[in-house]
């Protein structure tokens, strides 16, 4: 494409990217931070709603990181597809109700 | 005693009625040109997006194991059966890494297993050989959790269980058992894909009705959370501790954390997750999905806090007790005394078909791996791409009457140690594949002798753990303490640790000897690839063995 891909940006994106999904694996590895039962929200003990929130949490983390590697990864991609035998067949299959996204 | 409940029974019928014909019609779902190859059969032909991909990986990850299994040890032992929301909260950071190169260079080189790209990054018939025979044996224990979570609805519902003889107290289960085996021959992963929408929607109303339904019957959340720990504090006669706790004790942490984190190393490396992310149409749909699925996750946690509803549920233990204490029927149970048949009977569909849909993918990939990795590659090297499927097909029967004999010869306490088995031996291809996407370095028979050690070392762990209360049974548990830091840890992750120590080890040695590396077929380029989806017609067949 047109926009150099600069290998700097590209850097500081995968950095970013492995932070945030560092974070993401920790909050629920580190088993000590939330084997407790207070602080209570509602019924609920901190033990229970502390990883239920990680779900939503985990979730963002990795749209983030979506969003950040797409970007990043848009020039490098269109350097390089096409393998030896990817090429020899250009793909004509119609999209299904997802593809358009 | 128990009589069957006609209307949640034909509820079940119907809706399995409407499966079946979904999954004979699904070979004509986005109709291929050729059916007869194993990109379609097995793959749906490589063309799934976001939206389908999200039905397919989430029908394909959250199982049986998610329904009864994860339940069934909430409701036995409490806090420690969370394990499993924590694993399903970090396996998605974890694929996000690695997940879309593997995706990347097998659309270029046409791999269908993951034994595929094994063979091709290594050159190494043997450590693909290895990889494949693993994926195989894994699979069977898993799938055999679906049917064990198949048996307990049945046996809830009263179907069969009245019977003394053997043969037709289970053959609602072979009837089962014929028809998922039936539509997986015919139509491939387009079964499972498209009943997949049908099953994950069952699924969300199940559980959301019966998370809001259930704690206002049962007097709030503050009750169940009382009740369970009330119940949970109680002496188990078998062991003479406490059944569990709901805050988890600080003896148990490392147990809980290398659960979880050795389950998310390992859930990827199944050869029906794989299989999901290889049906994939472009590589970000990958990436997009690691951000969706947590919705399933959130599924997961709601669905562990039935095993709590089930301990606070008035006669729902009695009922349990009364049926050889077998936890894996507290949800169902639940869903009887709490649900009107009808519901009821919708709930135990969504149960029913959520283990169905992931065995007919999991039969399908370890079928594919038989197929690639050992029949072409040994036994028929010119096969034919529709040779190739067929033997496929047939194969795929095969691995679900090798996932029976699970269910028959292990102890089922905690069925959760069926998956959690399986990951054992699952989690030792790690070091070949992941790593094997980044580097070169580790030579290709250190990583073999690496997986042969963990995998006797294992093996044997697994063998050696008595079922708790009977000294002297086995495979009753997947924990095991370590000698050297004194913890309790889950057995995939040290024989993980022993499987990279011995192929960093030998890979030293070997480069030092200049033992032969292998030819690596693959370029730093195809691992960020992101090729047109091909058509399946003109695709080479058996890349792997015709690509030398």
């Amino acid at each position: 494409m047109a926009h150099q891909s600069s290998p700097r940006r590209h850097l500081v994106a995968w950095a970013f990217v492995t932070i945030l999904l560092i974070i993401g694996v920790a909050g629920t590895l580190v088993v000590p931070i939330y084997a407790r039962s207070t602080p209570k929200l509602g019924d609920f003990p901190f033990f229970y709603w502390y990883q239920l929130l990680w779900v939503p949490l985990v979730a963002i983390l990795s749209w983030i990181c979506y969003l950040l590697v797409r970007s990043s990864d848009a020039g490098a991609a269109s350097s390089a597809a096409g393998g030896p035998q990817a090429a020899a067949a250009p793909g004509t299959r119609p999209d299904d109700a997802g593809g358009a996204l | 005693m128990t009589h069957v409940n006609t209307v949640s029974f034909t509820v079940l019928v119907v809706l399995f009625v409407v499966v079946t014909f979904v999954g004979f019609a699904a070979a004509r779902w986005r109709r291929a040109e050729n059916l007869l190859h194993l990109n379609e059969w097995g793959l749906g032909g490589r063309g799934f997006g976001t939206f389908v991909s999200w039905f397919v990986l989430g029908g394909d990850l959250y199982t049986a194991y998610t329904f009864i299994a994860v339940p069934a040890l909430v409701y036995g032992t409490g806090a420690a059966g969370f394990f499993a929301l924590s694993y399903t909260i970090m396996v998605f950071p974890i694929v996000f890494v690695f997940a879309p190169r593997l995706w990347s260079v097998s659309r270029v080189h046409n791999y269908v297993t993951p034994a595929d790209f094994v063979r091709g990054r290594y050159g190494s018939r043997g450590l693909a050989l290895a990889v494949a025979l693993t994926g195989i044996l894994a699979t069977m224990p898993y799938i055999a959790l679906q049917l064990v979570g198949i048996q307990a609805v049945l046996t809830v519902m009263g179907v069969g269980a009245n019977s003394s003889n053997t043969f037709i107290k289970d053959l609602p289960l072979l009837i089962a058992f014929v028809i998922l085996a039936g539509y997986t021959f015919v139509s491939g992963l387009r079964a499972p894909a498209l009943i997949a929408f049908f099953k994950d929607t069952l699924v969300y109303v199940a559980i959301i009705v019966a998370v809001i339904y259930i704690p206002i019957r049962l007097g709030g959340w503050g009750h169940i959370f009382n009740a369970a720990g009330t119940h949970l504090a109680k002496t188990n006669p078998k062991t003479g501790k406490p059944f569990g706790s709901l805050i988890l004790p600080s003896a148990g942490e490392w147990a809980y954390a290398t659960l979880a984190l050795g389950s998310a190393l390992a859930l990827f490396m199944y050869p029906h997750a794989i299989t999901g992310v290889f049906a994939a149409r472009k590589r970000n749909v990958i990436r997009r999905n690691m951000a969706l699925l947590p919705a399933y996750s959130l599924v997961l946690g709601l669905v562990a806090l039935l095993g709590y509803m089930a301990l606070a549920a008035p006669g729902v233990p009695a009922l349990v007790k009364s049926h050889g204490a077998n936890a894996q029927l507290s949800v169902p149970f639940l869903f009887q005394r709490m649900f009107p048949s009808w519901f009821a009977g919708v709930g135990f569909s969504a149960i029913v078909i959520g283990a169905l849909v992931p065995a007919a993918i999991m039969s399908i990939a370890a079928a594919n791996l038989f197929t690639r990795n050992i029949y072409v590659e040994f036994f028929n090297r010119g096969a034919s791409a529709a040779n190739q499927t067929r033997v496929s097909q047939f194969v795929s029967l095969l691995v679900k009457a090798g996932a029976l004999a699970f269910v028959f010869a292990l102890p089922k306490t905690f069925s959760i140690n069926l998956q959690l088995l399986g990951g054992i031996w699952i989690l030792q291809t790690f070091p070949s594949i992941v790593a094997g996407l980044y580097t070169r370095w580790f030579h290709r028979w250190a990583l073999v002798l690496g997986w042969a050690a963990a995998m006797v070392f294992g093996t044997i762990a697994a063998y050696r753990v008595p079922t708790p209360g009977s000294p002297g049974s086995h495979f009753g548990g997947s924990t095991a303490t370590v000698p050297l830091i004194g913890h309790t840890v889950y057995i995939a992750v040290t024989a993980f640790v022993i499987n990279l120590a011995v192929t960093v080890v030998l890979t030293l040695i070997f480069r030092a000897l200049r033992l032969p590396a292998g030819t690596d077929e693959t370029q730093p380029e195809h691992y960020v690839a992101d090729p047109e989806p091909a058509t399946a017609a003109p695709v080479l067949a058996g890349a792997t063995a015709d690509s030398s």
